[in-house]
C-alpha cells in the first residue's frame, strides 16, 4: 500500500515536472555553414623576354578582372527546384558508378558548365526498398557523394554541388519488381534557386 | 501522455502476496502443463450499465493474458453463475470443474465521468485469492487500468511486471507522410505525434519514457530531433551536414549513440542528450549505422559494412575493442540488446528479412520469424517481448511476439505502412 502510494505519488510529480521543464531544455545547435569558397584567380603568366635581344622590357599593365564574389550557398532540400538532369542507376548495395552512370555524369557535367555555369545542384541518393532502411540512408548519401566527386573530378565547382540522402524513402516507382527496384537504386540532379 | 494520469489505487488486499516463484510453482499443478486462465466477463458492482468499459476490460485482459505466455486462456465455463467476485461470493467448483487454474474477476463502478474498477485473481485449484486491486479513473481510462492489472498479475505470479501499459511509438504514413505515431501496446488508442508533413524516422524513446528522438527532414537535411512527449517541445539537437540518423538513447540518458556522416561517411558517435560533444567512437571508409546499447552502458552493438556487407559488430562505448559478432547470413542490420542483456535481436536478409536472436558471445544464433518481410525488432522493457514491423498481412504493420518468437500477433490496424516500433518503458 505504502509502497504504491509513494510510487503513485512520484509518478505525478513526474509528469509534472516534465510538463514544467520542457522548454527549458530546448536547446538549438546552430547549424553549420560550410565556409563559401571563393573561385581561383590565377595570375596571367609573364612572357619571357626574347634571348637574343636586350630590349628593355616594357611593363604591361595588367588588366585585373574584378572577382564577383560568388556567394554560393549550399542547396537544400527546402529550397525551389527549377531543373532535373539526367539520373543515374546504381546495382544492389552498391555505390559503384557504372560505365552507363559515368557517362550520364559526363554529359551533366559538361551541362553545368557550359550551359549553367553558376547553377547550384542538390544531388539525392536513393536506394530500393530491399535493403534496411537505417543501412540505405548511409548507402544513399554513399551514392550521392560517389555522384558528386565524380562531377568534380569533371570541372564542376564542389560549392555548387550539395548532398542528401533519402534511402529508401522516396521511391521513383511503387511495387517490388527486379525492374522497380532498379530504378529505385539512383542518384537525382536537382537544380535549385 | 497529453493528459495526466488520474489512475489510483486505493487498495490492495492482498493477506499474503504470494512470493513470485514460489507462487508460481504453487500452481503449476503438473509438470510441463501450462496454467489455464480464464478472464470472466466483469462485472457491474454499481452506478450505471456500462457495457464499453465491461467488453474493453474483458478485450484488454485477455489479450494481455493470451501474449504473456505462461497461460493457456479459456473461455468462461457455461457453468460458472454470473454472482460477484469477492471472496465468498462465488463459487470455485464450477471454474475447477472446467480446469481452470488461474481466474481473474472484474467488476466496475461507472457513475458520470468517475469510474472506479476493482480486480481479484485467484488460484482456483487452492480456492484462495492471490491478489485484488481496485483503481479509480474515468470511463476512457478502461484499457490502461486493465492493462496496468495485467502487470499486476505478471508481477504477482512471476516476480517481474508486465510491460503492458507500456506504449509503441511508430513510423506510420497514416497522415500521408511519414509521421511519428504513438498506440498502446496492442495497437489502441492511437495519436500522432509529429505533424510536421516532411519524412520522420526512427523514434526512440529515452529510458524514463518521457521523451522521444527521431530523425526528421522537417529542415531539410535529416536531423535528429527531441520531443517531449507530454508538452510535445521539440528540439532539434543534431543538425550537422549530412546524417543524424538511427539514434539510441543510453541506458542513463545521458548520451545519445547515433550516425553522423558530418566527417566524410557514416560513421558512429555519441552525443549528450542535449546533442553537445559528439565524440566519434568508429572510424572506416565503411557504413557504419545503426547503434544500440547493452543495458549496463557498456557496450555498443552496431551495423558495419567494413567487410564488404553489412554485418553486426560490438565495440566498447568509447569505440575501443571492436569485434564481429554475427558470422552466418551476408546482410545482417538492425541490432537492439535486450534489457536483459543475454540476448541481441537482430534482421537478416534472406530474399526479405528475419528477425534473429544472437547471444553477445555469438552463441545460440535462432530465427524467430518466417512469414513476410520483418525488420525493426525492439524489446519491450522487461525483455518478454519483442515488437517489429512485417509485411506478411499486406502492407508493412506493427507486431508482437515473445521473445522465443511464438505468439507472434498484429497489433497496428488500417492499411496505412507501419514500420519502426519501439516499446517505451514502464509508463
Amino acid at each position: 500500500m505504502r509502497k504504491n502510494t509513494l510510487g503513485l505519488v512520484s509518478l505525478i510529480c513526474f509528469s509534472l515536472a516534465a510538463a514544467g521543464c520542457a522548454k527549458k531544455e530546448m536547446v538549438k545547435t546552430e547549424e553549420t555553414v560550410p565556409p563559401v569558397v571563393a573561385p581561383k584567380t590565377t595570375t596571367p603568366a609573364i612572357p619571357a623576354a626574347p634571348p637574343a635581344k636586350t630590349e628593355p622590357i616594357v611593363a604591361q599593365p595588367i588588366s585585373e578582372a574584378a572577382v564577383t564574389a560568388e556567394s554560393t550557398q549550399p542547396a537544400t532540400a527546402l529550397d525551389t527546384v527549377v531543373a532535373t538532369l539526367e539520373r543515374i542507376f546504381f546495382d544492389f548495395d552498391s555505390f559503384v558508378l557504372s560505365q552507363d552512370a559515368r557517362d550520364v555524369l559526363s554529359r551533366n557535367a559538361e551541362y553545368l558548365l557550359k550551359k549553367q555555369p553558376t547553377a547550384r545542384v542538390l544531388l539525392e541518393g536513393h536506394c530500393d526498398e530491399r535493403g534496411s532502411d537505417e543501412y540505405n540512408l548511409a548507402l544513399g548519401e554513399k551514392r550521392a557523394k560517389a555522384a558528386r566527386d565524380y562531377l568534380v573530378t569533371l570541372g564542376v565547382a564542389g560549392n555548387r554541388l550539395s548532398v542528401i540522402s533519402y534511402g529508401e524513402e522516396k521511391p521513383l516507382e511503387q511495387g517490388n519488381s527486379e525492374e522497380a527496384w532498379a530504378k529505385n537504386r539512383r542518384a537525382e540532379f536537382l537544380i535549385v534557386k | 501522455m497529453t493528459r495526466r494520469l488520474l489512475i489510483t489505487i486505493i487498495l490492495m488486499l492482498i493477506p499474503a502476496l504470494l512470493h513470485s516463484q514460489e507462487g508460481y510453482r504453487e500452481v503449476t499443478a503438473s509438470g510441463a502443463h501450462k496454467l489455464t486462465l480464464t478472464v470472466d466477463a466483469p462485472r457491474r458492482l454499481g452506478g450505471s450499465e456500462a457495457s464499453k468499459v465491461a467488453h474493453e476490460t474483458a478485450e484488454a485482459l485477455q489479450f494481455d493474458m493470451v501474449l504473456a505466455g505462461p497461460f493457456t486462456v479459456t473461455a468462461p465455463p457455461a457453468t460458472a453463475a454470473a454472482t460477484g467476485i469477492r471472496p465468498g461470493e462465488f463459487d470455485f467448483a464450477p471454474w475447477r470443474g472446467a480446469g481452470v487454474d488461474l481466474l481473474v474477476k472484474s467488476g466496475y463502478t461507472v457513475a458520470g465521468n468517475a469510474m472506479t474498477m476493482e480486480f481479484r485473481l485467484y488460484n482456483v485449484t487452492q480456492g484462495k485469492e492471490i491478489l485484488a486491486k481496485r483503481y479509480s479513473g474515468r470511463p476512457g481510462d478502461v484499457r490502461r487500468i486493465a492493462h496496468t492489472f495485467s502487470d499486476d498479475i505478471m508481477e504477482a505470479l512471476t516476480g517481474q511486471r508486465g510491460p503492458f501499459t507500456g506504449k509503441i511509438a511508430f513510423v506510420s504514413t497514416r497522415s500521408g507522410a511519414k509521421a511519428i505515431f504513438l498506440m498502446d501496446y496492442d495497437g489502441h488508442n492511437v495519436q500522432q505525434l509529429t505533424k510536421n508533413r516532411s519524412i520522420n524516422l526512427n523514434p526512440d524513446f529515452s529510458p524514463n519514457g518521457k521523451e522521444i528522438i527521431f530523425t526528421s527532414y522537417r529542415q531539410g537535411n535529416p536531423d535528429l530531433f527531441r520531443r517531449e512527449l507530454f508538452s510535445g517541445a521539440e528540439a532539434r539537437i543534431s543538425s550537422y551536414r549530412g546524417i543524424n540518423a538511427t539514434g539510441a538513447w543510453s541506458p542513463d540518458g545521458k548520451s545519445i549513440a547515433l550516425t553522423l556522416s558530418k566527417d566524410g561517411n557514416s560513421e558512429i558517435y555519441t552525443i549528450s542528450r542535449d546533442g553537445k560533444n559528439a565524440r566519434r567512437l568508429t572510424n572506416t571508409s565503411a557504413i557504419e549505422v545503426s547503434p544500440a546499447w547493452s543495458p549496463d552502458g557498456r557496450k555498443i552493438v552496431f551495423v558495419s559494412d567494413r567487410l564488404g556487407k553489412p554485418q553486426i559488430f560490438i565495440m566498447n562505448a568509447d569505440g575501443s575493442g571492436i569485434r564481429r559478432l554475427t558470422t552466418s547470413g551476408s546482410y545482417n542490420v538492425s541490432p537492439r540488446w535486450s534489457p536483459k542483456g543475454d540476448r541481441i535481436v537482430y534482421c537478416r536478409q534472406e530474399g526479405g528479412f528475419q528477425v534473429y536472436a544472437i547471444n553477445p558471445d555469438g552463441s545460440n544464433d535462432t530465427r524467430l520469424t518466417n512469414e513476410g518481410s520483418n525488420e525493426h525488432p525492439r524489446w519491450s522493457p522487461d525483455g518478454r517481448f519483442i515488437t517489429f514491423s512485417s509485411t506478411r498481412g499486406g502492407p508493412e504493420g506493427i507486431y508482437v511476439m515473445r521473445a522465443d518468437g511464438s505468439g507472434q500477433t498484429r497489433v497496428s490496424q488500417g492499411k496505412a505502412k507501419d514500420s519502426h516500433p519501439t516499446w517505451s518503458p514502464r509508463w
